[in-house]
């Protein structure tokens, strides 16, 4: 047993990174008093160090700690994202105005924040139900943290409080559905064996629709898919810019690793042959994917038709990526690995648009203090660049070519008319037009109207101007030439366990 | 399939009824003759001083969660020392690692100046 | 024909992205130094598309080989081979073009070139409206050149967002309804086309060159061969239920660009607002890129349904025939009344596309160029009278004949071509169109005659409104047009006078081709 686990150890190390990291950010931050800072830079280096760690295990399929946690192709990918969206964060905190006018709580916000991404990756490898419990709770816990950071803010506080009662509320209902799956499937805690179980007797239907209603409750919370998505406006609004952004990217990203490994392992009928490759069917009787495709499509109806009146920037964006998780949901519908191929690359070229586009509302509250939309009159005139970088994100958000959001809409909709899905890609079509409206509400702002009188030209500081460069790059280039993404992508919808 | 529950289904309801019918026989049948003492706030038989509904410090708190946390520890600690033998090294970096956690939020809980009062 | 070994349809195409790119790098100030680099940037995009003009082999037919077309360029821009489930994605760099594109692209080069010189005043933030400008040159070109329906779209789409700064920014005082209103038409348009573009994807493969295996294809020319369509997929088959809603997705796409009613709304407010320039483009270049797709993707990849609803287009013909004449007829404000006469005639285009015979294809594709040039003259003779007077309301004027002689003259061209005179390329290509359609369209051909009355009606009327009559004190001292934009609108009076009397110069390029595409969707099944 235990030297099971030692082997399984060298099949962990980005997570021991991680976790050596925390300590070790704490314990610089608590003996270094004087050097806020330093553990900062701490957390970034461990965070780099468990990326090149985790590139390492890339094409590695393994099971490890006695079935707990899956190390595969799909993981890595996640590990990925949420690991790069973790850098980008800590370099957005060097010039957050936000975080580092409370510099003697930085030690916590370094550290919570590798815990988070900690928790993340054992999210997106976890396929105990127990581990997935723990995993989403150790992201919880730091993330409930984390969004009341600046808690001087009073919005800030309301935004914690808010996020931990409906994270508390939606990992209760997950964990009575898990129960009720646990007592269906005769004890099965590992999502194979539940898979196994229901495969070869099949239980009470109700019960099992229950039973992963409550499973989707908790994890459609973490996706934030409509009608699990209150929190998120508030939560969005309140929270430090940074942490919004970290939240939107990486947290959705893990939230839906853990969706898709967990019904694309459990709840397909893995008996049934002669399926053409990259396609599965749902278990006998029970069609999950309905559940999902109706879910994707209130959350992107909504999250558009809501965001159209939204006058605070960050709230918008919150809509716009309850919307983007809509888009996603879709992918999964579909049953096929072309559906999960698609919904990652949309992960990529989301994490840099999204990113993108809250750096430059972080960028733009730092000089004005303000994250209105009103307050973003004029901006293409007061700052070009930074005017230019926001059209390239929100047309990219919005799905226009040559960007890298069209990009990944195309994949989604070619994976969708691929499955003869055509209703539900209509539908994602008509979104994604009435999408178009909001953004360019904002891009209006910035160019068609005139900056207040006394708002002078913004200058911002050339790190801050390569960091957007880091960001606004990709988002053109991946437009213009996406075969490295749609490769990688494709390399990594490959799961444990499945062919 | 669910008739197997049936038996839970009555078991509860023969709570609620046992429950309620002898709240209510109580109720009934009971003698009522209040006075001011009676319905005065029982504490311990002291007087009452003020509300009940108030703000502890933050320190309380910060204590308690910190005993929690030792207590939590010799739990661990009791079944590993009497089965040390048997877990071996294993078990010794095992609980070494644990403990150096406990140690380290210790520490911090420390530097952090949560253990001053003032 | 290649230069520093590119062809010359990716300099023709990417010559404006070039010019913005190096405006962007001209200090603020130096605004002369912008302007003549827009026009550099255009002039040699022009040089190019006379080269090109001299250069076409008239006889090839186009359409749907790749032998047909000319000037070809074909690299591979995305191949990514992946994994078997996923299947292998294909996407060309490939451009080329054929008699029905060339005039396009004569007219683009044209029309962009003129635009730069219609935008000298622009008064504010001249380096991001010359920057816009370009863009959306590079959009318009790269939506007639390009031979891969990926690369169509991107350009498609491309052209959105320059378009509604151009008019956001720099329009008039509704101009952020307007913009906002194009961007959503089109675009609700575009995510049609895009859903219509997957479909075709997913139906049609061609062996790979080398290895021969079956590869899924963006190829517009191997999408136009039935043979390619794999049995099961999508939009395989004649006439089937899938194939009828991606004609009408795409055609609902193209219809709101065209504009074909009852998607016709966002126009008169685009070109109301608009600046001068830009409506000019507008009309110029992009309604044409409507019709165009129609006939470059619709028409050869769906001829059984082109045949089908032959007659349902040659009806929403009739009703912008007559529809937007009428309305023209009501208007008050100049450019309101222009845009609705635009309407008008693009309805003429389509009733020769309806047609489906050679003389009305003819008159589509010319009435296309000469709407281009025409509506491109109305709207300059706009600006300047708006330039002067600031106002566009038609009854305010009277007696400009007097005041402004030379002006007055150029107008006369313009309003005599557009009403269809006979010596002017108006007439026509308005007659081949009606020609060809009434041997299909007998009763519909004839309600659309109407239209003809009823243009010359508003366009005379217009004209004695505003130059003859009593003169109107308050513009007495109207000073007469002035050399630069003399210089915009003669070129194109001059052409519509050549192709008037000698239309053969621009009608050889397309009738091979034209009558290729005919055959082609002829021979495909009639349901």
């Amino acid at each position: 047993m235990v030297d099971q686990a030692l082997l399984s150890l060298a099949k962990f190390l980005p997570e021991i990174t991680l976790a050596i990291t925390f300590c070790l950010a704490l314990l610089v931050g608590v003996i270094f008093r004087s050097r806020p800072r330093l553990s900062m830079w701490v957390a970034l280096l461990g965070v780099v160090v468990s990326i090149a760690l985790t590139i390492r295990e890339m094409g590695i399929t393994e099971s490890v700690f006695s079935g707990m946690i899956a190390v595969d192709p799909f993981a890595t990918f996640f590990k990925l994202i949420v690991g790069s969206s973790a850098i980008f964060i800590f370099l957005f905190s060097l010039y957050s105005a936000e975080v580092l006018s409370t510099m003697k709580r930085l030690v916590e916000y370094s550290s919570l924040l590798v815990a988070m991404t900690l928790g993340m990756y054992l999210m997106v490898g976890a396929t105990n139900l127990l581990m997935m419990v723990l995993s989403i709770e150790l992201t919880g816990l730091s993330s409930y943290v984390l969004a009341g950071y600046t808690k001087e803010a009073s919005d800030s506080s309301e935004a914690s409080l808010k996020y931990i009662i409906y994270g508390a509320l939606s990992t209760g209902l997950m964990l009575y559905g898990i129960s009720i799956l646990f007592g269906l499937t005769g004890g099965a805690m590992d999502i194979y064996a539940i898979n196994r179980a229901l495969v070869t007797s099949p239980v009470n239907p109700i019960a099992l629709l229950v039973a992963s209603l409550l499973i989707i409750a908790g994890l459609g919370y973490k996706i934030s898919a409509v009608p699990f998505h209150f929190w998120t406006p508030d939560v969005y609004e309140g929270a430090p810019i940074t942490i919004t952004a970290f939240l939107s990217v990486a947290s959705k990203a893990a939230g839906f690793a853990m969706l898709i490994r967990f019904f694309k392992i459990a709840f397909i009928d893995s008996s049934a042959v002669g399926l053409p490759a990259g396609i599965w069917i749902t278990l006998q009787g029970f069609e999950w994917n309905k559940i999902i495709a109706i879910l994707s499509v209130l959350t992107m109806t909504l999250g558009n038709l809501v965001a159209v009146w939204q006058n605070n920037l960050k709230r918008l964006l919150a809509y716009s990526s309850i919307a983007h998780a809509g888009y996603m949901l879709m992918g999964l519908a579909i049953l096929s690995d072309k559906g999960i191929a698609a919904v990652l690359i949309y992960f990529v070229v989301y994490m840099f648009m999204n990113l993108g586009a809250f750096y430059v509302v972080m960028l733009v509250s730092n000089k004005t203090g303000s994250e209105d939309i009103d307050s973003y009159k004029g901006l293409g005139f007061r700052s070009p660049f930074i005017g230019v970088s926001m059209v390239i994100f929100f047309i990219s958000l919005a799905g226009l070519p040559p960007t890298a959001g069209f990009i990944g809409k195309l994949f989604i909709f070619a994976s969708l008319l691929d499955a003869k899905w055509i209703w539900l890609a209509v539908v994602g079509a008509i979104n994604s037009v009435i999408s178009l409206y909001y953004y360019v509400r904002v891009v209006r702002n910035m160019f068609l109207r005139d900056p207040d009188e006394n708002s002078g030209p913004l200058k911002f500081s050339v790190p801050e101007i390569v960091l957007l460069l880091l960001l606004v790059v990709p988002t053109l280039l991946f437009g213009l030439y996406y075969s490295p993404i749609v490769d990688f992508a494709n390399a990594s919808a490959r799961m444990l366990g499945v062919h | 399939m669910l008739e197997s529950y049936v038996p839970i289904f009555v078991m509860i309801a023969g709570g609620v009824i046992f429950g309620v019918v002898m709240v209510k026989l109580n109720e009934w049948f009971g003698p009522h003759r209040p006075n001011d003492e009676k319905l005065s706030t029982y504490e311990s038989g002291m007087e009452p001083i003020r509300s009940a509904r108030e703000r502890f410090s933050v320190k309380f708190y910060m204590v308690a969660m910190l005993f929690i946390l030792f207590d939590i520890e010799v739990v661990f600690l009791y079944p590993w020392a009497v089965s040390f033998k048997q877990l071996g090294l294993g078990g010794f970096v095992t609980m070494a690692v644990f403990i150096f956690v406990l140690f380290l939020g210790y520490f911090y809980v420390w530097r952090k100046g949560a253990l001053e009062w003032d | 024909m290649e230069f520093v070994g590119i062809g010359v349809l990716s300099w023709i195409t990417f010559l404006p992205i070039i010019g913005m790119i190096l405006i962007l790098f001209i200090p603020k100030e130096n605004q002369k130094a912008m302007k003549w680099t827009a026009v550099a940037a255009t002039f040699l995009q022009l040089v190019l598309a006379v080269m090109i003009y001299f250069h076409f082999n008239k006889g090839s037919l186009g359409i749907n080989t790749q032998e047909g077309m000319q000037f070809v360029e074909k690299m591979s821009w995305i191949d990514i081979r992946g994994v078997p489930w996923f299947g292998r994605i294909h996407v060309d760099y490939f451009l080329g073009i054929d008699g029905l594109s060339v005039p396009m692209v004569i007219l683009t080069a044209l029309i962009s070139f003129i635009a730069v010189f219609a935008s000298w005043k622009i008064p504010k933030a001249l380096k991001g409206y010359m920057a816009m400008l370009l863009l959306l040159d590079t959009g318009m070109m790269g939506v007639f050149v390009s031979l891969d329906f990926f690369l169509f779209y991107v350009f498609w789409e491309v052209m959105l967002l320059p378009m509604y700064f151009l008019i956001g920014i720099w329009g008039g005082p509704r101009r952020e309804y307007a913009a906002i209103k194009f961007f959503l038409y089109t675009l609700l348009g575009s995510v049609l086309i895009l859903l219509a573009m997957i479909a075709l994807y997913f139906s049609v493969t061609v062996p790979d060159g080398a290895t021969g295996e079956r590869m899924y294809t963006f190829n517009m020319l191997a999408m136009m061969n039935p043979a390619n369509f794999q049995p099961g997929t999508l939009l395989a088959g004649v006439g089937t239920y899938w194939r009828h809603l991606a004609y009408i997705a795409l055609f609902i796409g193209f219809a709101i660009k065209v504009p074909i009613f009852p998607f016709h709304t966002w126009l008169p407010d685009a070109h109301v607002e608009a600046p001068t320039a830009i409506s000019v483009i507008l009309a110029g270049v992009l309604l044409k890129m409507g019709t165009y797709g129609l006939l470059r993707i619709s028409y050869p990849m769906f001829p059984e349904l082109a045949n089908y609803y032959s007659w349902a287009l040659a009806l929403v013909a009739v009703i912008n025939i007559i529809y937007g004449a009428l309305c023209a007829m009501a208007q008050q404000d100049f450019k309101k009344l222009i845009a609705y006469s635009s309407i008008s005639h693009m309805g003429i285009v389509l009733l020769g596309m309806a047609a489906l015979n050679t003389q009305g294809m003819i008159g589509a594709v010319f009435q296309m160029f000469n709407h281009g040039t025409i509506t491109a003259m109305l709207f300059l003779i706009v600006g300047v009278i708006y330039d002067r007077a600031h106002t566009r309301d038609i009854d305010a004027f009277g007696g400009l004949a007097i005041t402004m002689p030379k002006y007055t003259g150029i107008m006369t061209v313009a309003f005599f071509a557009a009403l269809g005179l006979p010596g002017l390329s108006g007439f026509l290509s308005e007659a081949f169109s009606f020609l060809g359609a009434f041997q299909t369209h007998r009763v519909l051909t004839i309600v659309a005659t109407l239209g003809i009355v009823l243009t010359a009606a508003y366009m005379l009327w217009t004209l004695q409104r505003v130059f003859l009559g009593q003169p109107n004190e308050k513009w007495a001292s109207l000073p007469d047009i002035n050399g630069r934009e003399l210089f915009t609108l003669v070129p194109l009076a001059v052409i519509v006078l050549v192709l008037g009397i000698c239309p053969s110069l621009l009608l050889d390029l397309m009738t091979s081709s034209l009558n290729h595409l005919v055959e082609v969707v002829r021979a495909g099944a009639v349901l």
